[in-house]
């Protein structure tokens, strides 16, 4: 317990001093409005982390194939939203979209590698992601295209930057996620099993908890949770599919960060990684290396939590 | 779906309300015979870019509709051009062997219509030492233009960034222009710092913000814009990433407080759907070839050839009317050539490095290539008002001022185009 307390006083006053360093000399005003358009970049790092860790938690799979899932939602949303459907209809259909997609994956394919090594499985998802990317190119050629929410025409300034109603349902909801999966996971009997699934597959077989129905219930959340990024990405970032199916490349490092393991610090590294990639964009040197900044966060987290201890994408191998 | 896609697209249905007017006219194509070309080949060779995340065959589209127009009109002189077009998929490796495969092992006497963003650059040591000229249609980098061996009817981001800042310092009242481009050497450092050399020029100021072409982030270059004390903001993006920019200035309310212009890539007629009322009559686009709705005879030929010899999906674009352009000056070169010297690469390319004066009403000014070192023939352009969900010309062909074209103003004054 102690040493949880040390690593969260060493993380803040870090914090303190990167940001200090990072925006040394240049107005309060600057930095804020730079701070908090990290904090947006970063919760929707966080949010797709959170998704990531909530699969591989009760599966055992990290799954590459989130961000094509959303990818391909907010793109279906966009195409029925050109054809005049009701745009509360185009939201849901992206996030049943994602649904499917994680389900098809989750029922049809992911059994068949139930057995096999977590790096196995993490593989056969990248190659399902590019499988989706693929033919979502191919529906969608390569056009300028933006969906918007109603609520980016909300909003609120903060630190001298307007922040949108959409920016701020994305952090409450990951904040929101957080809590209740945390809950779900520790207070359910679907949690529960959900839980002895990831801790061991075959005791879990053994005792009778129904596998089958839990990992369709994990990858169900999964795909819920990609839909909602997807459209959320698509809105806050933009509209290319190739952008958000890669979008999923730093979820993974603030799911790193948490060690595939704890949604807080997921949520904490992955609200770091955008307000320090934000950040290095006022440092002359340093503003070229911003694309690296979370696989560095992620590596240095890595390096520190691990001291001599567990594996992070251990298991059977 | 993608062919319902593209039927909904902006661009092809206003592209088909402007055909429809034009495709009665049949298209005029190299001889013009009638008759189809039937002797021995003439190899030509054609490499583009496409894979995610973009697309940039529309050049070679538009040059192999023109081959079969040319082919099914008497060909050069009755021999066919065999029209090859290699994908690099944006892969250096595939962008080397496409170059190989065309050059060495095909023999081709040229390459015409090339687009892509890589190509170019793997590929510009290897077409001088083959003493190979490409007549490319889709560039994007410094090699492109500043090759022996490579000369492009299309401007590439350069000049078009600098006909939108001439615009902006005489008549938007910009000072202090910020260039937003792709942290990428060749394309975007290499084609914003003319357009800040201008201001600083003119008594302004300017300055750079990069991007990584993936980052998902671009309020940060937009906020680093705002602290460099811009009152312009220039977006040298592609343009799903100027969206992206101008949706995130959206967000911040911005668009009064800054003049938004914008080089070639935003003018798509998707893009004002894709932005909304919000933007209406505040963004300036510069177009490097003819806008679309100006019905030129060249412009209606393009049409015609695109719409009797293309796939009906290929794109009406920027790209296209210059592929159609490259494919046309080369055939019209060859045509002026010897007929027994146009299978031979190396009279093919002392014929095309002695092009100069070619006119066309889609390109401003005159199309040459010259011996040189560099090649940008194409440094005019038209300014557009995105307005009423499509664009108004509100400045006509103007030339760009800039110390970068005093070579380019030398040679053409040495090949007497001045």
């Amino acid at each position: 317990m102690k040493t949880k307390y040390i690593n969260w006083l060493i993380y803040a006053v870090l914090m303190v001093v990167v940001v200090t360093w990072l925006g040394w000399g240049k107005p309060n005003k600057i930095i804020g409005m730079f701070f908090v358009s990290g904090l947006a970049v970063g919760s929707l790092y966080a949010l797709g982390g959170i998704g990531l860790v909530v699969l591989f938690r009760a599966t055992g799979v990290l799954n590459f194939a989130n961000g094509a899932a959303g990818a391909a939602g907010v793109m279906t949303a966009w195409q029925f939203g050109q054809w005049g459907v009701w745009a509360p209809l185009t939201w849901a259909a992206c996030i049943l979209v994602a649904l499917l997609i994680s389900l098809f994956y989750g029922r049809m394919i992911a059994p068949l590698l139930a057995w096999r090594e977590p790096v196995v499985k993490a593989v056969a998802t990248l190659g399902f992601a590019l499988i989706i990317l693929g033919l979502v190119s191919f529906l969608w050629i390569d056009d300028p295209r933006s969906i918007s929410l109603p609520t980016d025409k909300i909003g609120i300034k903060l630190l001298g930057l307007r922040v949108t109603a959409t920016r701020m349902i994305v952090f409450l909801s990951t904040i929101g996620l957080v809590i209740a999966i945390y809950l779900f996971l520790g207070q359910t009997k679907i949690g529960l099993n959900m839980r002895a699934l990831a801790n061991d597959r075959d005791l879990s077989a053994l005792i009778g908890i129904p596998i089958l129905k839990v990992e369709t219930i994990a990858w169900g959340l999964s795909g819920l949770i990609a839909g909602f990024t997807g459209l959320m990405f698509g809105d806050l970032i933009r509209l290319e599919p190739t952008v958000i199916t890669f979008m999923v490349i730093p979820s993974i490092a603030a799911a790193i960060c948490g060690r595939l393991d704890n949604l807080v610090v997921v949520l904490v590294g992955g609200l770091s990684m955008g307000v320090i990639e934000s950040l290095l964009t006022l440092s002359p040197v340093l503003k070229g290396a911003r694309p690296i900044a979370p696989f560095v966060i992620a590596s240095l987290v890595l390096l520190w939590s691990q001291r001599g201890t567990q594996l992070t994408f251990g298991g059977r191998d | 779906m993608k062919k319902l896609n593209i039927m909904l697209s902006a661009t092809v249905g206003f592209i088909g309300v402007a055909m429809a007017g034009q495709a009665a006219a049949a298209p005029s194509c190299g001889s013009n015979t009638g008759e189809a070309a039937t002797g021995e080949p003439i190899i030509v060779g054609g490499i583009h870019g496409n894979a995610a995340p973009g697309d940039f065959s529309a050049s070679t589209d538009a040059a192999a509709a023109y081959f079969s127009c040319v082919n099914a009109n008497g060909g050069i002189n009755g021999r066919p051009i065999d029209y090859r077009v290699e994908n690099d998929q944006w892969n250096p490796e595939l962008a080397s062997q496409a170059a190989a495969k065309l050059v060495d092992d095909a023999g081709a006497v040229a390459l015409v219509g090339n687009g892509s963003f890589m190509e170019m650059a793997v590929n510009a040591g290897t077409y001088a030492k083959a003493n190979v000229m490409v007549m490319a249609s889709a560039c994007a980098i410094s090699e492109c233009f500043e090759s022996s061996n490579i000369v492009s009817t299309n401007q590439g981001p350069l000049p078009s960034n600098l006909g939108a800042t001439q615009y902006a310092q005489e008549e938007l009242g910009a000072t202090n222009v910020a260039c937003i481009g792709l942290n990428i050497p060749n394309n975007g450092p290499w084609s914003c710092q003319p357009s800040i050399d201008l201001m600083k020029a003119r008594g302004g100021d300017g300055s750079m913000a990069l991007l990584n072409p993936g980052a998902p982030d671009v309020n940060s270059a937009l906020l680093e814009s705002i602290a460099n004390g811009a009152d312009t903001i220039l977006m040298n993006l592609p343009a799903g990433l100027a969206i992206a920019v101008l949706k995130a200035a959206e967000e911040q309310d911005l668009r009064d407080s800054y003049n938004w212009i914008a080089p070639t890539p935003l003018y798509d007629l998707s893009v004002p759907e894709a932005l909304g009322e919000y933007w209406d009559g505040k963004v300036w686009v510069n177009a490097e070839l003819a806008p679309f709705h100006l019905n030129g005879a060249d412009a209606q030929n393009w049409l015609a050839v695109m719409d009797s010899y293309a796939n009906p999906n290929d794109p009406r674009d920027t790209f296209a009317q210059s592929g159609y352009l490259s494919a046309r000056f080369f055939t019209d070169t060859m045509l002026a050539m010897d007929p027994a010297e146009v299978g031979d690469r190396a009279k093919v390319t002392d014929a095309i490095k002695s092009i100069k004066g070619l006119t066309s009403d889609l390109m401003c000014g005159p199309y040459y290539v010259g011996d040189s070192d560099f090649h940008m023939p194409n440094h005019a352009g038209y300014m557009l008002q995105m307005v009423g969900g499509g664009f108004k010309v509100v400045r006509d062909c103007y030339e760009f001022d800039s110390a970068y074209f005093e070579p380019h103003i030398a040679l053409e004054k040495k090949l007497g185009l001045r």
